[in-house]
This record gives structure tokens, sequence and C-alpha cells, in this order.
């Protein structure tokens, strides 16, 4: 791929991730001028960028965009959800267009129409000032409307004009001209516009727009651009599109037939020009219906609106402000007023009533447009991104080196095998302890090594956290709940391989707190004395090397009574744990498989796959979920996971003559016990450790190995907490913990669920790390 | 060289560049009564042309190339109002 897109890509997911933001940020804080020129410069930074590639139709969508976010920043608009749906629409729709361009470096056919409906609606709250907008968008279809003339058309030769004027007369030819405004620093961009226009096919005739005063020669800068020019040509309008597709808001282009220019001329002589050249305008309005079309359906929109929400404050001005501008393009201009509800109401049916669709004499203009001089200010503007410093880097490269750093990991450990031999084989401890001496300087380096690579890798939590609020956005307004999310230590850093397998349980977690945790509506929160906006919390804490992800919810709890019915409906638990089983073990049955609480299914969650998919995907990572209610207060999830996953602490022990790894998270201690002391209740040998009984598994036999313990020696248990139960391991011996890089079982052995995974240690073992679980589910079917 | 510069007349030929730009700049900023020829160029880049808008040298003879004689040089023409030597009017 282009190394120039590549970049634009990798930008381009920032940038939506930001407008993303911004826009949700924006619809709790309309107000707010700061946040909406950082989204509209995102928005422009979008456009800009996506002009550099051959992506007509994105550009032209970020550009209706933009349009809109220009107005809202104007104060010409007020934000309302319609709009920011439809701006999140657009930026959905990019997203996945991009998506599209990574893979095949293109489009998606269908771009077009998609874009068309979208920039349409985007463009329909700036419907005041359709004629303006269609004439600021250089991209736009090109059907021969004759549009109204422009003053700049002064520019040219008068008498030139006059001749070219009665030659489209006599041929009913039209012409298209362009004026083209070339932005003051465009030099430095490598533009050169008489380059531009040179290539323009059929070209008619140039005019030259000078400044309105040439600064004195001493003060001149050659590097700054001061003229602009204008051009009449006999090229199609797409063919203008293509060549100035990299300047699209510096050029303006009309297309204008005898009658059109000759009027211009006629109408330059009185004194009153603007007049004559509304008419102008007028005249084209009338011969383009679908102007007046439009103006009857913003009325009509405006009517629903009015009579559906009730909007009131920017809203209602908003409204009142399309009003008056399609009132004004249907001919019946309304006198600007402070609108009230019942008089815009009133004023709206009037319209409709009097203007049946498609009205037959429209006479009066639009507003002139202000657009080019809006244009011009926009292209100085620094929306720009001033560079970071940072380096984007492939994630497998990062993942490489993380390899690396563990074979290196593994060849540094060999050097302590090496000493042992130097010693016993070789007999020479000088040698041995000149080994040893060089392992822990390079120990020391590779310790060093790993943690950078680690860091490298960490990622702050706001990375997975950064899609709820648009989740949360969504839902809610789905399901008819009011939710705020509050988000809490989104800086805390994890592992990527943690924060990317933390996001599907987490939005699971989510759905399920809005669909099931949360009340109804919110009259029942309000009976139940609480706000009627839920709060969803999601905090993520720091634990030594593990991180804390919490989903708290102040929702209406789970009821352990009612889930413990469930389970044994289900017959999931057996009558006596219904009876003994305390509220607490209670809440965690939501996690047994084929459970799930909610009476009737939603496709938001519910499938009855729920939670105990987060459970097991939680487990995969090495972590663990935990759930705790309260009745009427809420529900809390926690979810503790490692800060890492690329090494394993793992604990070695040995069963009958061979090693086995134990991850060093699950071990509670280690102890030494007189054969005498293990005891027998029913099938299962117990220990008793301070006061606690612990079933005592025999590993061996769990894993199926011949072993016959000396019975004079103590016994080596090892006790480990699985789900918050001890349970003891009867191992032939302890052995040293070690960082190890864990690789899946694969190929063969991928069956063999009873490991996690196998290691490579120092002295070439391949060491095989138990999957706690599943060895005591063995344990227990072997019994 | 797309830029010859002498006492009093400047010789653009070729393709005139961005980098021109400023040495033109220069010449016709100091030059008393500047000429310059533009027979043998063939583009002129937009800092150029607003140059020679600025400075109205005298333009002694005509571009060959179709679109600056057509097109550009009645703009410099226009402002600057000097007479172009009628024999170097292209045909």
């Amino acid at each position: 791929m282009n190394p120039l897109l590549a970049q634009f890509l990798a930008e381009a997911a920032d940038l939506l991730t930001q407008v993303d933001e911004g826009l949700l940020q924006l619809e709790r804080d309309p107000g707010d001028p700061e946040l909406v020129n950082e989204v509209f410069r995102a928005a422009h930074t979008f456009k800009g960028s996506s002009g550099l590639f051959d992506f007509p139709e994105l550009t032209r969508l970020t550009h209706a965009a933009e349009d809109l976010l220009d107005a809202v920043r104007g104060g010409r608009l007020a934000l309302d959800s319609g709009m920011t749906d439809d701006l999140l629409a657009a930026f959905d729709l990019i997203r996945g267009w991009l998506a599209h361009v990574t893979a095949h470096e293109q489009l998606p056919a269908s771009a077009g129409a998609d874009a068309a409906g979208l920039i349409t609606k985007l463009r329909a709250p700036l419907g005041g000032e359709p004629a303006a907008a269609a004439d600021a968008t250089p991209a736009r279809s090109g059907a021969s409307t004759i549009d109204a003339a422009p003053d700049w058309l002064d520019q040219f030769d008068a008498e030139w004009l006059e001749e070219t004027a009665s030659w489209l007369v006599t041929t009913s030819a039209t012409m298209r001209f362009v004026r083209y405004t070339p932005d003051e620093g465009c030099f430095f961009r490598a533009e050169d516009p008489l380059h531009l226009i040179s290539q323009v096919p059929a070209l008619a005739k140039l005019g030259l727009v000078q400044p309105a005063a040439w600064p004195p020669p001493a003060d001149f800068d050659e590097y700054q651009c001061l003229i602009g020019f204008v051009l009449a040509t006999r090229a199609a309008v797409g063919e203008l599109n293509y060549l100035f597709r990299y300047v699209p808001d510096q050029i303006e282009t009309v297309e204008l037939d005898g009658t059109a220019i000759r009027r211009h001329l006629a109408g330059e002589a009185p004194a009153t020009p603007v007049e004559e050249q509304m008419a102008h305008v007028a005249e084209a309005v009338a011969g383009n219906l679908e102007l007046a079309r439009d103006a009857y359906d913003i009325l009509a929109a405006a009517q629903r609106s009015l009579n559906v929400d009730t909007p009131s404050g920017p809203r209602l001005a908003a409204v009142a402000h399309s009003v008056s501008a399609a009132a004004a393009a249907l001919g019946m201009p309304v006198e600007a007023g402070e609108p009230d509800l019942e008089s815009l109401t009133a004023r709206v049916s009037t319209l409709l009533d009097s203007a049946p669709p498609p009205p037959e004499e429209p006479v009066a203009p639009p507003p002139p447009p202000p657009m080019a001089a809006a244009d011009r200010g926009r292209a100085d503007d620094p929306g720009g991104q001033v560079g970071t410093r940072i380096l984007k880097v492939d994630q497998e490269k990062v993942d490489h080196l993380m390899e690396l750093v563990g074979e290196l990991n593994v060849a540094k450990n060999g050097l302590t095998f090496l000493a042992d031999a130097a010693e016993e084989e070789f007999g020479s401890r000088v040698l041995g302890r000149r080994i040893k001496d060089q392992y822990s300087g390079l120990h020391r380096i590779a310790e060093e090594l790993q943690a950078a690579v680690m860091d490298v890798r960490m990622l702050p939590l706001s990375v997975a956290f950064s899609r709820f609020p648009r989740l949360i956005r969504d839902l809610s307004r789905r399901l008819g709940k009011s939710v705020e999310l509050v988000t809490e230590g989104e800086d805390t850093m994890a592992d990527k391989d943690v924060i990317e397998a933390l996001g599907d349980p987490l939005v699971h977690l989510v759905r399920n707190s809005l669909d099931h945790g949360i009340e109804a509506s919110p009259a029942d929160r309000v009976a139940a004395g609480k706000p009627a906006a839920a709060t969803v919390t999601l905090t993520a804490v720091a634990d030594g090397d593990a991180v804390i992800v919490e989903i708290a919810d102040d929702g209406r709890g789970i009821d352990p009574d009612k889930v413990k019915r469930k389970a044994y409906e289900k017959g999931l638990i057996s009558e006596e744990e219904l009876e003994a089983m305390g509220d607490t073990d209670a809440v965690d049955l939501v996690f047994r498989p084929g459970f799930s609480t909610a009476d009737q299914v939603s496709d938001l969650s519910g499938r009855g796959v729920g939670m105990d998919a987060v459970r097991a995907s939680v487990e995969k990572l090495g972590g663990t979920v935990t759930m705790r209610s309260q009745l009427g207060r809420g529900t809390s999830t926690r979810l503790r996971l490692p800060l890492s996953m690329a090494v394993t602490q793992v604990m070695v022990i040995s069963v009958a003559g061979q090693r086995f790894g134990i991850p060093v998270d699950l071990v509670v201690e280690t102890v030494r016990v007189h054969a005498a002391e293990i005891g027998r209740v029913l099938h299962q040998e117990v220990v008793v450790l301070r006061d606690e009984v612990v079933p005592v598994v025999d590993l061996a036999r769990a894993l199926d190995m011949p072993w016959t313990p000396d019975p004079a020696a103590d016994r080596a248990i090892l006790i480990v907490s699985l789900h918050g139960q001890r349970v003891g391991l009867l191992v032939e011996q302890f052995h040293r913990e070690v960082d190890v890089i864990l690789k899946p079982m694969e190929g063969l052995l991928a069956y063999a669920d009873e490991f996690s995974g196998t290691a490579l240690l120092g002295d070439g073992l391949v060491l095989l790390v138990l999957n706690m679980k599943e060895v005591l589910n063995l344990a227990a079917r072997a019994q | 060289m797309p830029l010859e510069l002498n006492e009093t007349t400047a010789t653009l030929s070729g393709v005139v560049t961005v980098d021109e730009v400023e040495p033109l700049a220069a010449w016709l900023r100091i030059t008393d009564k500047p000429k310059v020829n533009l027979r043998r160029c063939n583009h002129l880049h937009t800092g150029a042309l607003q140059a020679l808008l600025l400075f109205q040298p005298r333009i002694t003879s005509s571009p060959t190339d179709a679109f600056l004689a057509t097109q550009v040089l009645p703009l410099l023409r226009g402002s600057s109002g000097g007479p172009v030597l009628p024999e170097s009017e292209p045909p």
C-alpha cells in the first residue's frame, strides 16, 4: 500500500474516535464552543487529508459534515440529537469505507449512493440556503441547471461577454464559469493555480481578479498568492470538479446561458445591481422546482417537529430559522422576530396552506450566499494537527520483539545449567563462578529489556472504555432508559492483549447492566427513591501485577432468592443447595452455564449464554470475575486481570518424576505434612490446616501417572485457590518459580484441556503448565 | 536555466517554477524600467505572473506557447497597458 495512504488510514482511526467522542460530549453540552471547534477541526482535517487521495465521495461527505458543523460553530444552528445521529451515521459510514479501503485500496462501489442520502440529510438543516450550498459545493450533480449570474462576472471583459452571450443565445448553449480564489499560502503547498488553469479543457476566456490594493513593491511578498482568476470554459462540470478536486473550497462554479449573461450585463448599468441580480436568482429559482419542493419539505418537517417535540430554546430558534428561510424560498418571506412556539406553529400551518406542493410562483430569492468569505477563512484555519512525537509501530513487530525477549530469557537461563555443568562435569569452580557472574549481568539486561518491551505494549484502559459512551447512548435510547456513564481510572495501563481481550466481556457486562440491571423505566426508579437517570460506573484500578475493572450500576440489584429458585428450576443446583446457599453464592449462580434470569429474552442480552461466557473468557486471560449485588441498590461486577499475559509466572512442581508448572497466581501456600495427618472424609482425602478442612487431590492419580509415595516421607502438598475454594494437590516435590512465555497447546495436543500451554525451560526441558480447573474436573471424574 | 537576468532585460524560458519567483521579483524590484522576454517561456508560475502584474515590466516579446499567448498575455497587457511589439503577435 502507498505509505501515504497507510498513514492516512492510521490517522483516520484516531480522528474518527475524536469526532465520535466530541459529538457525544457535544450532545450533552451543546453550548460549548471549544467542543464544537474540536469536532469541526477533526472533520476539517479529515476532509483535508481525504483530498489527497482519489476518494471523491469521502471528500464530499466530510465536506457536508464539515459545513453542518461550521454552521453549528458559527451559532447559525443548534445541534440536536437528530443532527448528531446524522453526523454519527456519516462517520460510521466513513469508518466502513475505510475498512474497505484498508483491504482493497478503494472505496466500495456503493459509496456514491450511500453518501448521497446522508449528504442530503446533513445539508437539510442548512436548508435555509440550499442554492448557496449547492454553489459552494463543487461536487454537485452535473444537472444542467442554469445558475444566477454571480457579480464576479464583471471581471470578464464586457465586450467579450456580450459576444459570448449572443453566441450562447443563438445556439441555446451554456458555458461554465469558474471563480478560482487560491489560498494565500498555496505556493507553499506546491500548488500553482495558473498551471491548474492551463489544464482546463476548452478554456474560452481567462480573467484576473486583482487584489483590492497591491502592496507597495517593498512590502511585496512574492510567496503570497494575492491574485485570483475567473475563467469561462466549455468543459463539463464533472471535468472541472475533477481538475479542481484538491481545491474544492477555493472554486465556485456556475453554469450560465446567454440570457443569464445578458441580464447580468443589463443589470450592471442601473444603480441597483443587487436587486437586479436577485431578480435573476429568482428567475433561476422559478426554473428550479426542486428548490421549492425542498422548501416545502422543510416546512412540513418543521411542522412535524413543532407538533411532536415542542422544542424550546436554541432548538426552537433553529426551527424558526429554517422556517423563515424556507418561506423566503417559497416567495412568502416572514418577518423575523423572537420565535415562540405558538406563533411559529401558526405561521408554519399558514405557509403550508398557502403553498401547495409544488408551488406555482416562487418569487423571492434566498438570502445572498455568505459562503465564499467563510470558505476563505476556513482555508487559513490552522486546523491541521500539530505532529506528536509518537511512533506508530505495527503490533506484529512488538509481538515479535516480545517473542525474542522470551527466547533470550530461555537462552539466558541456560547459562545457569552451564555453570553447574562446569562445576560438576569439568570440575572448574572458577569457570562456573565466572559463568554465573556473566549470567547475572545478562539477567539484569534481559529483565530491563523485557520491562521495556512490556511497557511498549501497555495501553491505557481508556482504549477499552472508549466505545462505551456510544454503546450506552445507543442502548439507553433503544431501551427508553436514561443512563449516565461515569468512567474512572481510564489511564490505568494494561497489556494490549489484555485490553483487547477485555472488550467483549465488558460489552456483555455493560449490556447486561443496562438491560437487566437498571429498572425498566425512569418512573420505577423514582418510585424506588432513586434519581431518574441511572448511573453505570466503569472503574479501573491497578492492583499490583493485576488490573481490576469494575462495572457497577445503581439498578435494582439481583434477588438472591429469585436466582436460587431459577437455578433450581433449571436443575443447576440441588434442593439441599437451594436451602443452604448463602446470598453471595446465590449471586454467583448467574455465572453458571445455561443460566439466564430475564423473564423474556431480549435482543440485547439474555440469550442464556451471557455470564458464563464472560467468566470463561476472563478466566482464559488468567483473570477472575466476581459479582456483588444488593437488592434494590445495584450490582457490581469485578474483573481481575493480569497486567500482562505475555509472561506467566509459574511454580514448578514434579509428580512421578515429571515436572509441571502451575500458575503462581493460584498458589496459596506449600505445606509438608506427615502422611498420618492426611485423613479421609468419605472418598476424599483431606488435610486439616489451621482448623480448615482442605480436600487433597493426588495429582499423579488425576493425571494418570503411576506413582507410589515413600510411606515414610512427609507429603508435599501445594494449596491452590480456585474460585475462592482451597484445594490441596499432593505432589512429589516443589521446585522454584520461573517466568515463562506460555505457548498454547497446538496440533495433536490441542485437545488436552488439562494443560493450558507449554513453556521452554532454560535447560531445554519442555514444561507443561496445568490448567487447574480442568485438572480438578479430571480428579473429580477419576473418583 | 529558465531565468536569465541582464541589466534591463529578463529572459524567461521553458517552465518557470516557483524557484524562479524570488530571483525574478528581486530583479524586478531593483531594476529601473525592466523588460521581460517571454518568447520561449512555456509556463509561468502563478507567483511569477503575480510579480509581473505588480511591477508591470514591458513585455518585449510574447510567448509562443498557446495558452500563455492567448490567455495569460492579455492579462499582463491589460494591466500594464504597455504595447506589445506587433511583430511578436502569434498568427
